[in-house]
């Protein structure tokens, strides 16, 4: 037991890039994807990690004094630092993300096998969701890392039961027989939009209201896109941090925070791409055995959220919500996170809705709307255990330990997650 | 002038890799040594309309809109067998032969 200790605990000191790097090639070992390949994924996988946690220093360091400054300015408690995807660093970088990976396969087979559900789950980046979900309960029941992984377990598990309630609307709309959407945050987007715009169908006056989403693009366009988005959201925050700041300074922190915004919003993402890069290879030959295995029965096959993105009506409603978001996460009491890195995860939302509202913008932005408030809450509120998450994989520690606290909708603010989180939180 | 191919989906992060990766490993088989591959954001897309090594667009969602370049659906790199993987990448290798 000591030597295991003592073995355990050297590991966690490596940090996550490189722990990672050694799971990563260890897995493409096993799954035969010759050692190249397995290298080569290892290391990129471990550089994407790191990379985003330095992006995540960067937006701290900007991010953290204005909003204490909000805060003692004008007594608001909008304290909590967004770094959304961030959470994907969590997700493989926690040190159950081996063990996860392999559980949900087995299960998944076997619920296959059983008949138990009719999602293959080949698309094994969209574990992170699970995975993440697993570092948080890890982090609240004190480092359990097997609770960790029968968190993820059920709450993947769960995502392939709702995938299987939407597959086929997903097919029909995209026009892509054959797949599935269990992503997270995005298939339970589709779950609630089902009532909501059946009660939406039957009031008067929305039910026809529509809008061109050419139109929308063509005059807000720029807006939607992230660069700008988080440039304009850093200088608005800037203002009400620093407005009354004297002179040429408080102009120059005000810009500065405009473009470290920005950065986190062009980079964060690409920094999740590159962890990507070097994953997806590794656990192809998993995906195309799985697939040959079950090529007689009527399978749906897991693909990315990033495949309902096609619709124009899905960039047309994230435009407009990514103000409205903002504005009510601002106004809303008890919500202690403006929102900013986490308008990211919106148009994929939008993605998993606009099939229902059949394009329809006015009701997917209301849809919309509605979903994202018990995000917000309980992005708050879980707020604590997925900053300990960070915190137990040696991140931001020593900003951690002055009081920073790091939040997210995707996961953060899961609602799934959060029912599956106190349930969890009973065994801390 | 190397010729390129752009893999577009929506986020630029998980789909387009899958694609990317096996459309590399078929060029390099292929000895196409000056293919470019690279994959992208499909929000990004005009940027690279204009290039003039631009040959291919491969797309992993439905898009709603027509190019100038031939526009292949990658949706088989996703959820095909390996037989319709194949048969995709015959027609990426007949279509890059032509320019």
């Amino acid at each position: 037991m000591g030597f295991l200790s003592t073995a355990v605990g050297w590991l966690l000191g490596l940090g996550s890039s490189v722990i990672v790097m050694i799971v990563l090639i260890i897995l493409g070992l096993v799954f035969r994807v010759g050692w190249q390949k397995a290298v080569r994924g290892g290391i990129t996988t471990g550089v994407g990690l790191a990379g985003l946690f330095l992006v995540v220093n960067v937006i701290i360091s900007a991010l953290q004094p204005a909003v204490a400054e909000m805060a003692t300015r004008f007594g608001l408690t909008k304290t909590i630092v967004d770094v959304n995807w961030a959470d994907a660093g969590i997700a493989w970088g926690w040190p159950g993300v081996a063990g996860l990976i392999v559980s949900l396969l087995v299960v998944n087979i076997l619920m296959v096998v059983l008949k138990m559900t009719k999602t293959l789950w080949t698309d094994v980046w969209s574990y992170w969701h699970g995975s993440a979900l697993a570092g948080f309960v890890w982090a609240a029941t004190g480092g359990n890392v097997f609770l960790g992984i029968l968190a993820g377990v059920l709450y993947l598990v769960a995502g392939s039961l709702m995938s299987d309630m939407t597959a086929k609307k997903y097919q029909e709309f995209n026009d892509m027989p054959g797949i599935g959407v269990p992503c997270g945050t995005t298939v339970q987007a589709s779950l609630f939009a089902m009532p909501v715009v059946w009660l939406l169908d039957r009031v008067p006056g929305i039910k026809d209201w529509d809008a061109s989403p050419e139109g929308i693009k063509k005059r807000f366009g720029l807006v939607g896109e992230p660069g700008v988005l988080g440039f304009l959201l850093g200088v608005i925050i800037g203002i009400f941090a620093y407005g009354t700041t004297a002179g040429d300074l408080g102009l120059t922190k005000i810009l500065g925070l405009g473009m470290n915004v920005a950065v986190m919003m062009m980079i964060l993402p690409r920094m999740v791409s590159i962890i990507a890069e070097g994953i997806v290879p590794i656990t192809m030959s998993i995906v195309q055995y799985m697939r040959e295995r079950f090529k007689d029965r009527e399978i749906y096959v897991a693909v990315d959220c990033a495949v309902l993105l096609g619709h124009p009506a899905v960039m047309a409603s994230t435009i407009i919500l990514f103000p409205l978001l903002v504005l009510l996460a601002a106004a809303l009491p008890g919500v202690n996170m403006l929102p900013i890195a986490s308008l990211a995860v919106v148009p994929f939302w939008a993605g998993a809705v606009v099939p229902y509202t059949k394009g329809n913008v006015i009701k997917t932005v209301i849809v919309l709307l509605l979903y994202a408030i018990p995000f917000m809450y309980f992005s708050t509120w879980m707020v604590d255990s997925q900053t300990e998450a960070y915190s137990m994989m040696g991140q931001f520690s020593e900003q951690i330990g002055q009081g920073l606290k790091l939040g997210s909708w995707d996961m953060g603010g899961d609602i799934l997650g959060f029912f599956i989180r106190q349930i969890f939180g009973l065994f801390s | 002038m190397g010729r390129l191919i752009v893999v577009a989906c929506g986020a630029g992060i998980n789909t387009s890799t899958i694609a990317e990766d096996s459309i590399r490993e078929r060029m390099a088989k292929e000895g196409f040594a000056d293919v470019e591959v690279k994959r992208i954001l499909m929000a990004d897309i005009e940027g690279y309309l204009t290039r003039d090594d631009l040959v291919m667009i491969v797309s992993m969602m439905k898009i709603f809109r027509t190019f100038d370049v031939p526009v292949f659906q990658g949706m088989p790199f996703l959820i095909g067998s390996q037989d319709e993987k194949n048969v995709l990448l015959d027609k990426i290798v007949e279509a890059i032969k032509k320019v």
